[in-house]
């Protein structure tokens, strides 16, 4: 109900047939113009002038440390560095459309994963093994599960730069106590607990349903602890018979088990975390748990600083009695990357460049403002972090896991989304039963 | 009296002929020029490119590989898109026949002369200056389950999952939509009924007709070419509907309020998937026009006969 502007009061008919096509020229607009101004915004400018580089990230907070970085390396090279920005969240979109312009950065921030499966395989990306190479501290200063999360086709295409971010177990302690818990170590536990939240007229689990990824990264700790990380890889390799196996089935059945039993309530698809719906249930008292990312810390720091400071309880996923999972893999975010694009003019520049990613500068930083980088020498500098028990606990399960699986819908290709949201969600309020998921999940493209 | 009238009627038109005969020229094509050129531009060439690009294969990176009719044929056995039209249709349907009567009372009285009816109406029309982002985002937030209007008001919302089902989501998309929208129809009605002549009024008066009455049988068909605007207004609102379906629900739960121009963008800038984006695109292209076509020739809209005939 919007544009009245389109409409005109028009008289003969050939204005009439005009006013038409405005409706219709409106609507196909929306497309073109979206793509074609995306590549006119890039802003990063031609990557061929003469001794410069371009660093193209997501704009946000942690772009202070990128200036640091970025003004120190410049400091000693004689080829520049410039740091671009793309403000909001609309990064991989934009990114998409500028990757194989004149405007296409040199080094990018990106996800690891699918977020640049797709460049890899159009050829853009270069891959680092001959920096490594003359380097081996690009891959040995970072924590190895981290690492191969950029690693495609057996060869490394990103080096990792600002933080780690696991999925763990939010608690409200002071809720627990009340009613006589502690964090659960076992599913069994879990469930248990659960029951005794909602006697207590509790919503046992907080859950942001409405976002659709916090429903995810149940799926994604159930299949882990159950089959272990080799289901999902095997799926994503190609072979979709993965989805169907017993473990997947078994899966499924836990999570329609902890559904039923009523542990995320009755209204998590109205709630929402990105609008602070779900976290002010944990805040607030009114639940017990709530499975996210390391940045809940961080998100309830400041929207609740006394509940923070004093309740806020995290431990890892429960294990899974008769699971083959290891009960220390952890999934989430594994970190930020930087990946290189094969043209760039400056390799040797942008070697130097990324030889900053383990520096004691860096790590410094990044800790100062609430990030946990994944290089081995992260521990010397713990201390100095801002809560160093909370960034301890995170490192030690990082460094401690045999595993560290991606974000489904980060390793999946971004066209792999929608649908993996869509059933996740359905499959979550019993619009689809395990066999419909099934289905829906073998339907997605793994290239 | 009548006489002179003719008369100087038919000297003011030979000025104007003769004025018009001298020097002036007819305008030519050339005057066309610049309006043509910019439609070409920013109308033509973009439905052309979309058209195109709908048989090809396009993710964003590198050149558009050709594929024939495969977007097509998927378009065409996608249950969502089937469903995506039929739920534009129904939010467009739920707009018209929820704002029309809201906004025709609202404006009539609007229109009369009551006190304080100025400061009802300033304060009324505030949702107007809103942005949509600002209202979806400020709706989302009063209607949160735990937080929001429905926990203190479980008599009238339940459990208060207005947006994890259909029907609720639905409800509530339409709702803010009224909410925001319903001034504007208001404001276009206020102007129809200011214009309709008093002197119907005060015949209606003198025979005994009541308010009732003068309602329906002045007001109302005197509005009749303003209901027709107001209306071609909404369905074409209605069928360009995105932003509130992006911040209140983003097409679920599930697909149930996927409208097609949500799961156009869907497609596009979330999949990546631009050629199938681009058949979306142009099957709304194709249904607007329709629905547009249909709604001229129905209403009359094209012979927009006056309501003041007679008088």
């Amino acid at each position: 109900m919007r544009s009245p502007a389109s409409v005109s009061r028009s008289r003969t008919s050939r204005n009439r047939s005009a006013r038409t096509r405005i409706v219709v020229s409106a609507l196909a607009c929306t497309l073109v113009a979206g793509v074609t101004a995306g590549c006119g915004s890039g802003g990063s400018g031609s990557a061929s002038g003469s001794g410069t580089i371009h660093i193209l990230v997501y704009g946000d907070t942690g772009n202070t440390v990128e200036k640091q970085i970025v003004d120190t390396f410049n400091k000693t090279s004689k080829v520049k560095a410039v740091l671009d920005t793309i403000p909001g969240a609309n990064y991989q979109q934009k990114l998409q459309t500028i990757i194989n312009t004149p405007q296409a950065p040199d080094v990018f921030f990106n996800w690891g994963g699918g977020s640049i499966a797709p460049f890899v395989k159009d050829g853009l990306l270069l891959p680092l093994d001959s920096f490594i190479a003359a380097d081996p501290n690009l891959k040995s200063a970072f924590l190895p599960s981290v690492f191969n999360t950029a690693v495609i086709g057996g060869k490394a295409y990103g080096v990792p730069m600002r933080g780690t971010q696991p999925v763990l177990l939010f608690d409200n302690k002071k809720v627990l106590a009340d009613a006589g818990l502690t964090p659960p170590a076992s599913w069994d536990q879990l469930i248990a607990d659960v029951q005794t939240l909602k006697a207590k007229g509790k919503t046992p689990i907080a859950l942001g349903g409405g976002d659709q990824w916090p429903t995810l990264m149940w799926f994604e700790y159930l299949y882990d602890r159950v089959a272990g990380p080799g289901l999902f890889e095997k799926a994503l390799g190609g072979d979709t018979s993965a989805w169907a196996s017993a473990d997947s089935q078994k899966a499924l059945g836990m999570l329609k088990q902890l559904v039923d039993a009523g542990a995320f309530g009755s209204t998590f698809d109205s709630v929402k975390f990105t609008d602070g719906g779900s976290p002010a249930l944990l805040a607030k008292g009114k639940a017990g748990f709530e499975l996210m990312g390391s940045w809940e810390y961080a998100t309830q720091k400041a929207a609740n600083p006394d509940f923070t400071k004093t309740d806020l309880g995290y431990s890892n996923f429960p294990t899974i009695t008769g699971g083959t999972g290891d009960p220390n893999d952890v999934v989430g975010n594994t970190n930020n990357f930087y990946s290189v694009l094969k043209n760039t003019k400056h390799p040797d520049a942008v070697a130097q460049f990324l030889k900053l990613m383990y520096s004691d500068e860096f790590v410094k930083a990044q800790l100062g403002i609430g990030n946990l980088p994944t290089t081995t020498n992260t521990p010397q500098f713990l201390t100095t972090s801002t809560d160093p028990a909370y960034d301890t606990y995170q490192y030690n399960l990082v460094k401690q896991a045999p595993s560290f699986q991606l974000s489904w819908d980060q390793a999946y290709p971004p066209s792999a989304t929608t649908v993996m949201h869509q059933a996740v969600q359905q499959f979550m309020d019993g619009k689809m039963d395990a066999a419909a998921f099934i289905k829906a999940m073998q339907s997605l493209p793994t290239s | 009296m009548t006489s002179t009238t003719t008369t100087l009627a038919a000297a003011a038109g030979r000025r104007r002929a003769v004025r018009s005969g001298v020097g002036a020229t007819r305008p030519g094509l050339a005057w066309a020029v610049p309006a043509t050129v910019f439609f070409s531009l920013f109308a033509i060439v973009p439905l052309v490119l979309v058209a195109v690009l709908s048989f090809t294969g396009w993710n964003g990176i590198g050149a558009p590989k050709w594929i024939g009719l495969s977007n097509w044929t998927a378009l065409w056995h996608d249950p969502v898109m089937l469903k995506s039209l039929w739920l534009s249709a129904l939010l467009t349907t739920l707009g018209v026949v929820i704002q029309t009567p809201i906004s025709i009372l609202l404006g009539v009285w609007a229109a009369g002369h009551q006190r304080n009816r100025a400061v009802l109406s300033a304060i009324y029309f505030v949702p107007l200056l809103l942005s949509v982002t600002a209202v979806s985002v400020l709706w989302r937030a009063l209607l949160d389950p735990n937080f929001g209007i429905p926990s203190d008001a479980g008599w009238l919302f339940g459990n208060g999952n207005l947006l994890g089902t259909q029907s609720g989501s639905i409800g509530v998309l339409a709702f803010v939509g009224a909410w925001q929208w319903t001034p504007l129809h208001t404001l276009i009605y206020q102007g129809g009924a200011r214009a309709v002549p008093q002197v119907l009024y005060q015949a209606a008066a003198i025979d005994g007709a009541g308010t009732v009455r003068q309602f329906f049988h002045i007001t109302l068909p005197q509005l009749r070419n303003t209901i027709i605007t107001s209306m071609v207004l909404m369905v074409v609102g209605g069928l360009t509907t995105f932003d509130t379906v992006l911040i209140l629900t983003q097409g679920g739960p599930g697909t149930d309020t996927t409208i097609s121009a949500y799961y156009m963008y869907q497609q596009g800038f979330l999949s990546f998937d631009f050629g199938g984006a681009s058949a979306i695109a142009l099957v709304l292209v194709v249904v607007a026009t329709l629905i547009s076509l249909v709604m001229v020739r129905l209403t009359g809209y094209d012979r927009m006969n006056s309501t003041a005939e007679g008088l």
